[in-house]
């Protein structure tokens, strides 16, 4: 089915080669002196910033506290967001009933949400993990209700001649036959809980990386701020292709 | 000579069934006595799958009633075990083959303990038992419908629905699969009520054959097969009774689709 997957080797030395010729394009328009070097630091100097700060500087624990935040408000979102799935996917009246709310809901950009949040509980920690959350939640919830909604008829018909009750259908028909949707949804939501934990940072001012590299902007440290985009950068890879391989092994039963 | 002379435990009293404003089923009344191999024949979408919804209580007839052990049927009944036509939905995909006996098992409330030697018994006795950690999609379709009447068994019902079982199988696998479920019948005592559209397969099997008009559905034919158990695919086939009646019920199913 996917053609890319029988050559990992060759697909993982492309990847490389891009990013080289990413690195390098970033070289030669530094290099030719079109972009003032307080915006645009070199590579080397990013570098050079990048291995500082995780060396002596303070990024590791703004590494840890944006992760932290990220995965915290991913769970939470994750958590809420497969529950009430679920309990929407189950009943078609529901799903019905709900549709399109959800479908307003999760149009709502996040950020759209932080005035209303700010006025409701200030500038707390707890706002920001509820920003995370609430803007986080959508794919996974649309995923599950998803997921309940496409289960085949002749599973449900197998169910009731089993007499399964409604908590064993959920538990063992409803919810593994959503899991590969779920956990695709989880990928999404994680990209977006990063997101909101850098700018719940910024405009919270926890320490994290969101609050160095606005710093670092403010402060005209070109470098630093580079440094510091580079790892979000990275934590948004890692992490989404951490779940991309959680993603291949739960759903190996699909063909 | 009408097959077992057991009590009645399916019975159909002149039922009628509306689907969509569509009368799909009319009057079909007839009797299943216990530990009785009934086969139904007919063409297709003569409505030989909905007289196994009704039996299994998926459907409720319109008119008239389905009794099973003399009881009317409201819904699903553990005691009646239905082997679907479309084996590779029937099955849970994410569950390996032991895990898909299991269920079975697990909804009639087995502890823990016991699973894992009636798994293992249930799939020796389809021939599984080298396979019990494939899924699914790793097996072929004889195996994926020896898996779901594996997993009928789990529930230990004792009235066997079984809808095409072997529609779509070879006819090397499928001759192996009748003489299995003619052993496992012959075993269990169960009643079987066995749909197909193979009217060999239903001499071969059965004790009486229910033959079905198309549009409504409705009884063509009742017809007793008097053949001796145990069967054998070349002798059975061969003696006199089978080629008479494999006549005789060729004719009826010209006639039913003419
Ligand atoms: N839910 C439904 N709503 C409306 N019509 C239905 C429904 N289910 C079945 N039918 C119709 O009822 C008729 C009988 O269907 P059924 O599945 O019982 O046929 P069948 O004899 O099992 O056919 P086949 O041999 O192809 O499996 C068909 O015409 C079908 O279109
Ligand atoms: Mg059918």
């Amino acid at each position: 089915m996917r053609r890319g997957f029988n050559f990992p080797g060759l697909a993982f030395l492309q990847g490389l080669v891009g990013l080289a010729l990413f690195v390098w394009v970033w070289h030669l328009i530094v290099a030719s002196g079109a972009v003032p070097r307080a915006f645009l630091p070199s590579p080397e100097a990013t570098w050079n910033a990048f291995v500082r700060g995780v060396t002596i500087g303070d990024m590791r624990e703004q590494l840890l506290g944006t992760v932290l935040r990220m995965i915290n408000g991913w769970l939470l979102a994750s958590l809420v967001g497969i529950a009430l799935g679920s309990a929407i996917g189950i009943s078609e009246t529901l799903r019905n009933y709900l549709r399109p709310t959800l479908a307003f809901a999760r149009a709502l950009p996040a950020s759209a949400v932080v005035p209303v949040a700010i006025a409701l509980v200030g500038l707390t920690p707890g706002m920001v993990l509820g920003v995370i959350v609430f803007g986080s939640i959508w794919p996974t919830l649309l995923a599950t209700v998803q997921g309940f909604a496409m289960v085949d008829p002749r599973l449900v018909e197998v169910s009731r001649a089993l007499h399964l009750s409604r908590f064993d259908f959920i538990w063992k028909i409803g919810l593994p036959n959503a899991v590969p949707d779920i956990i695709t949804g989880m990928r999404l939501s994680l990209t977006v809980a990063l997101i909101l934990a850098i700018v719940g940072e910024m405009l919270a001012g926890q320490e994290g990386l969101g609050k160095a590299i606005l710093l670092a902007a403010r402060m005209f440290r070109a470098p630093d701020l580079y440094a510091g985009i580079v790892l979000l950068g990275l934590v948004g890879l890692v992490s989404s292709y951490g779940l991309l391989l959680v993603e291949r092994r739960v759903a190996r039963w699909r063909r | 000579m009408s097959g077992k002379s057991g009590s009645v435990v399916i019975e159909f009293r002149d039922v009628g069934l509306y689907l969509g404003g569509k009368e799909i089923t009319q009057n079909v009344e007839f009797n299943v006595r216990k530990g009785e191999f009934v086969c139904v024949i007919g063409a297709s979408g003569c409505g030989k799958t909905t007289l196994l919804r009704l039996v299994s209580g998926l459907y409720q007839p319109t008119t008239g009633s389905v009794h099973v052990d003399g009881k009317k049927v409201d819904g699903p009944s553990r005691d009646v075990a239905i082997v679907f036509q479309d084996y590779s939905r029937a099955l849970l995909p994410w569950r390996t083959a032991a895990g898909n006996v299991s269920l079975a098992l697990e909804a009639i409330g087995m502890p823990r303990a016991e699973r894992a030697d009636r798994i293992h018994a249930l799939l020796g006795k389809v021939g599984l038992a080298q396979h019990a950690a494939k899924y699914p999609s790793q097996l072929s379709g004889g195996m994926q419908q020896r898996l779901q009447i594996a997993r009928s068994l789990a529930q230990g019902a004792s009235i066997l629905l079984m809808d095409e079982p072997f529609g779509a199988l070879d006819a090397m696998t499928r001759q192996s699969l009748q003489d299995e479920v003619l052993e496992l019948a012959a075993d269990t005592g169960a009643t079987v009520l066995f749909v197909t559209h193979d009217l060999e397969e239903a001499l071969y099997l059965g004790d009486r054959v229910v033959a079905l008009y198309s549009n409504p559905g409705r009884i063509a034919r009742i017809v007793d097969i008097p053949l001796t158990r145990p069967r054998n695919q070349l002798s059975t086939r061969e003696e006199p009774d089978f080629l008479h009646l494999r006549r005789e019920l060729f004719g009826l199913m010209e006639e039913i689709h003419a």
